[in-house]
């Protein structure tokens, strides 16, 4: 390329002289060597997670349905390892179960809502003018509807089922992630690295998902990984209604929920599902601070 | 000399009744406790000469100081054993590079650190107080009794929240000493500014009211770090111009940090250059700068930029980068750069001695080689070669307006940013656009990048191509989480180019600029400021632009980084022969730069003409104000009173009436427009000197030296 030679002998010294000795700084190098490690955190915890979620109901050891001994069994007793419930299922194969269901539902909800949500929120933000104020003002309606009053619509239109409750859930979810991209997004637009884009000739769809999104998904992230734990909560709230998986099949809300009368004569009947909810949230939480960590440090 | 006019006028309103109560005289007038006394002391004007440092007792030292910052899990070593005193009375120029360590220095001296993560070694004493192992209670208690801070950005030192009456009468004490204070410093209308905001206040203004809080009491020394780097030059040129009167008035100490020396040149009396956490060379000002002792000091006053550079040639630029304070070097920290390098440089750290041609011993320098420096001459780099011409024009904007709406309360204003410019620049050729902040060159330069659309007028572009556009602040104009070759690559996507021929058009454009391949891998943040600035280039050159708009690319630079830059803009621009618009506050830049100069006020063009002739002879007032703010060593700084009228609100006449010292009862009538010099020029049109005033300057003898010019002889 003709640009790329000297010009004049002598400055060209001048010129390349000072950049052969351009190093890159060495934090780089020591970076890479010791590779991206919250990514390598938060990725190996939600592995641990799904991999529980999906091979659960394979390590439990009786079903989760039909009663496997005496009721109340305490924690540790005749075979059963977090004890037996009212009626003599085994926890454990219960709390596994449901572990299943509660963090696959989550995951379900929260996935729709960060794609729908996402995408309406990097057009609005992306576009502003009256596209953003017509998208904004469709996010706040939704916003209007009251949950539970929504599922219960779905619910008596379509038939009871998880799903038709995940519908509603999931309906009423999107807006909060369109409201958090738009924002991050309207302050990214702001920023000078955008104008220089624009002008290096990149293309919208381009400035949208290489120059803008990337920039909200650490705030996705960390709303996202909030919600795991409200969101496992919130269904449990529905199933106690009856709007969400049919009573005998287990999952972990409705078992903590509907199992607190037992509290103080058999404390593991509601503990224990309570417990895998906690630790699906602090998970959830922990793995999302990682990959915000991961995605702020590239 | 304007200052000394418009301080009097400010403070007429003064009770200078007051003074006998003080029979101490003016330069013990203020030495009260602060915050105790009601009726507090007056500061009086005392004649500008400035006062001879007292040979007394020391404010401040410190003696073989190490500064050590935890972070990220590796020990940043910022000072390696620093030793200086500060004299009551003298101010101390402390000068370096980011990241030398000045800035740590001050803090240390505040006791700012956080104790956590800081390990401070050495001796430290401020007041005769021994401060190494001094509890936070211990320097809260010096900081205010005996210390004040200055600081670059006033903005986040107030707080935004409170009017400024109740934050200087914090610190003063009372209402009415708050005033006095604030009436000191040389803010006008004091009474009525104790209910503003911080925001309400321009920058010059913030920043004298926090000289105002560091001076109540008065303290024995004052910390300023980089107190004039966010203003306008001629802002610059009043502040530096208080701060020496307020030491003559008060005789405290002052550490004075900067990053130019010019500045440092301006108020120091001595002047201490740091390097990589190590002191190089420290001595009188005068001394430093016409005598460096130091191959450091000497690349910085030769990558230094004045009114009087040879503009024929590239500057003088320091090669590379400072050493990585995690990593420091064991010898000299500057024999990575330095030009002289021995191997003894490299294996053993010079101590600070004295001068060998020194016979008062106040001038040390920390060089193994600094004879050879003496008898080394300076080595020319080779001519530019001329500067492409074409024909036709590049742009041509004619009576392009904008105004900005912006809503106060529940009205809306508008913001007259571009009042009518007219500005034709030809292939190949480069025009600065020099004003202070708020003249409209940036929203000229955006406006020709397209990135705002303009109220009336026109812009046309002769060539085909889209005009590229480099940032002041190239990290944030570079997204942070794309690599260098993905950013530079976008910009290749229109060109029908195989994926190989693409990398190899980033490779070259990034070695063009001069940065190694492996640039293209990394991310902005991992660059330093200076290769970021070659990337924001290398990605304007990927495919040649007819016309490069840059935007204070340097202002944000250390000199020495700065100076490459410039050099690297001048080459490119002759290789590739872009036309370049190049906006800048500083008119020793524009002059090393730029062909032509437009300089700008309240969104006009008010003068324009071929640079050497406009710098040589400033016809329009405004013009000349610039000139002499800026702060050239050995030069006299002048300064125009006031700040810039407000653009939501341009005066009638002409809009620098206010503040020009030669205007005619017709200027405030009369808006002059931008008419020809010399009618017989001859040449083309756009070459031709032109200036809006009604009463021009004339006959102002040019700067001693003889300018080149290269290309077109002025009208002169």
């Amino acid at each position: 390329m003709a640009m790329a030679e000297p010009f004049v002998t002598r400055q060209q010294s001048q010129f390349r002289g000072p950049s052969a000795k351009h190093h890159l700084p060495v934090s780089l190098q020591t970076r890479l060597r010791e590779g991206n490690r919250p990514a390598w955190y938060a990725g190996s915890l939600l592995a641990v997670l799904t991999g529980l979620a999906v091979f659960g109901p394979a390590l439990a050891p009786h079903s989760p349905l039909v009663p496997a001994g005496a009721a109340f069994t305490p924690p540790g007793h005749a075979g059963f390892l977090l004890g037996s419930d009212s009626i003599g299922r085994d926890e454990l194969s219960r709390v596994l179960y449901g572990i299943q269901t509660s963090w696959f539902s989550a995951l379900a909800v929260i996935a729709s809502g960060v794609l729908l949500g996402g995408l309406i929120g990097l057009v609005a933000g992306a576009t502003g003018g009256w596209v953003d104020e017509v998208l904004m003002r469709f996010t706040d309606a939704f916003l209007a509807l009251p949950g539970p009053v929504l599922a219960i619509a779905v619910v008596a239109a379509l038939g009871p089922s998880l799903f038709h409750t995940l519908i509603a859930v999931g309906i009423v979810w999107w807006p909060f992630y369109a409201r958090i991209v738009r924002g991050e997004v309207r302050s990214l637009a702001a920023r000078p690295h955008l104008e220089a884009a624009r002008l290096s000739g990149a293309s919208r769809w381009s400035i949208m998902t290489r120059h803008l999104l990337p920039g909200a998904l650490p705030a996705i992230v960390v709303t996202a990984s909030l919600d795991v734990g409200n969101l496992i909560l919130a269904l449990a709230g529905l199933s106690f209604l009856g709007l969400g998986a049919p009573a005998p099949a287990p999952e972990l809300g409705a078992m903590a929920a509907r199992n607190l009368s037992y509290l103080l004569q058999s404390w593991w009947v509601p503990i224990m599902p309570a417990l895998a909810i906690f630790l699906l949230a602090f998970a959830s939480n922990i793995a999302g601070d990682f990959l915000r960590d991961s995605l702020r440090n590239t | 000399m304007i200052m000394a006019r418009a301080m009097t006028r400010h403070r007429q309103p003064e009770p200078l009744a007051v003074l006998p109560e003080y029979p101490g005289g003016p330069l013990s007038g203020l030495a009260t406790t602060r915050g105790k006394h009601p009726h507090a002391p007056v500061i009086t004007d005392i004649p500008a000469s400035p006062a001879p440092p007292r040979p007394a007792e020391r404010v401040a030292a410190v003696e073989d100081l190490h500064v050590t910052f935890r972070r990220n899990g590796r020990d940043v070593q910022a000072l390696r054993g620093v030793s200086l005193e500060i004299a009551q009375g003298e101010i101390l120029g402390l000068v370096g590079e980011s990241g030398s360590g000045k800035s740590v220095l001050g803090l240390t001296l505040l006791g700012l650190h956080p104790a956590r993560t800081t390990t401070i070694d050495g001796k430290l004493e401020v007041c005769n107080q021994s401060l190494v192992a001094a509890t936070p209670e211990d320097w809260r208690r010096l900081r205010k009794t005996h210390m004040g801070a200055v600081f670059q950005d006033p903005m986040t030192s107030l707080n935004p929240t409170t009017r400024l009456g109740r934050q200087v009468s914090e610190v003063a004490g009372s209402s009415a000493e708050a005033i006095r204070l604030l009436n000191a410093v040389g803010i006008p209308d004091a009474e009525r500014r104790l209910s503003s905001y911080p925001h309400e206040l321009s920058g010059g203004l913030r920043q004298r009211v926090m000289l105002a809080m560091a001076i109540a009491g008065p303290p024995r020394l004052i910390i300023a770090d980089e107190p004039t780097t966010a203003l306008d030059v001629t802002v610059q040129a009043q502040i530096l111009q208080l701060l020496r009167r307020l030491r003559d008035d008060l005789g405290m100490a002052m550490l004075f940090i900067t990053h130019d020396l010019g500045v440092a040149s301006q108020v120091a009396d001595r002047i201490a250059v740091l390097y990589g956490g190590r002191l190089m060379e420290i001595g009188p000002a005068g001394e430093i700068l016409e005598g460096p002792a130091h191959p450091y000091t000497d690349g910085l006053l030769r990558s230094r930029l004045t009114l009087t550079t040879g503009r024929d040639r590239p500057i003088a630029s320091l090669a590379g980068e400072p050493p990585d304070p995690t990593q420091p070097p064991s010898g000299c920290p500057f024999s990575l750069r330095c030009a002289f390098v021995w191997d003894r440089c490299r294996d053993e750290m010079p101590a600070p001695t004295v001068k060998p041609q020194d016979t008062t011993g106040s001038h040390m320098v920390a060089c193994w080689r600094t004879d050879d420096l003496a008898s080394s001459g300076q080595e020319l780099a080779g001519k530019w070669p001329a500067a492409p011409s074409a024909p036709g024009l590049a742009v041509l904007a004619n009576n392009v307006t904008k105004a900005f709406t912006v809503r106060k309360g529940f009205r809306t204003q508008k913001l007259h940013a571009l009042r009518g410019v007219s500005l034709e620049i030809a292939p190949g050729e480069v025009v600065a656009l020099v004003g202070e902040s708020g003249s409209g060159k940036s929203t000229l330069l955006r406006a020709m990048a397209g990135l705002l659309t303009i109220d009336s007028g026109s812009i046309e572009f002769g060539m085909p191509g889209h005009a590229q556009m480099v940032f002041q602040d190239a990290g944030a104009s570079l997204t942070p989480w794309l690599s260098v070759s993905t950013l530079l690559k976008e910009r290749l996507t229109r060109a029908d180019l195989s994926s190989n021929e693409r990398a190899d058009r980033v490779r070259a454009s990034l070695a063009t600029v001069g940065l190694p391949a492996e640039v293209a891998s990394a991310k902005p943040r991992e660059l330093s400021g200076g290769q970021r600035q070659r990337v924001a280039l290398a990605r304007a050159i990927a495919m040649p632009p007819p016309m490069l708009l840059c935007d204070e690319p340097t202002s944000a630079l250390d000199v020495s980084l700065a100076a490459s830059i410039l050099n690297l803009i001048g080459r490119l621009r002759r290789e590739l022969s872009m036309a370049v618009l190049f906006v800048t506050h500083d008119l020793a830049v524009a002059r090393m730069v730029a062909d032509r100069v437009a300089v700008m006020y309240l969104g006009r063009i008010v003068e324009i003409g071929p640079v050497d002739d406009v710098v040589g002879n400033p016809r329009h007032p405004y013009t000349r104000a610039l000139l002499a703010s800026v702060p050239d060593p050995g030069a006299k700084l002048t300064t125009a009173r006031g700040e810039p009228a407000s653009p939501l609100d341009p005066p009638d006449g002409c809009a620098f009436e206010p503040r020009c010292e030669r205007s005619g009862d017709d200027c405030c009538l009369c808006d002059p427009t931008l008419d020809l010099v010399r009618p017989s020029h001859t040449g083309p049109a756009r070459l031709a000197r032109k200036v809006a005033c009604l009463h021009p300057i004339a006959g102002v003898p040019r700067i001693p030296g003889g300018l080149p010019t290269d290309r077109h002889e002025g009208d002169d």
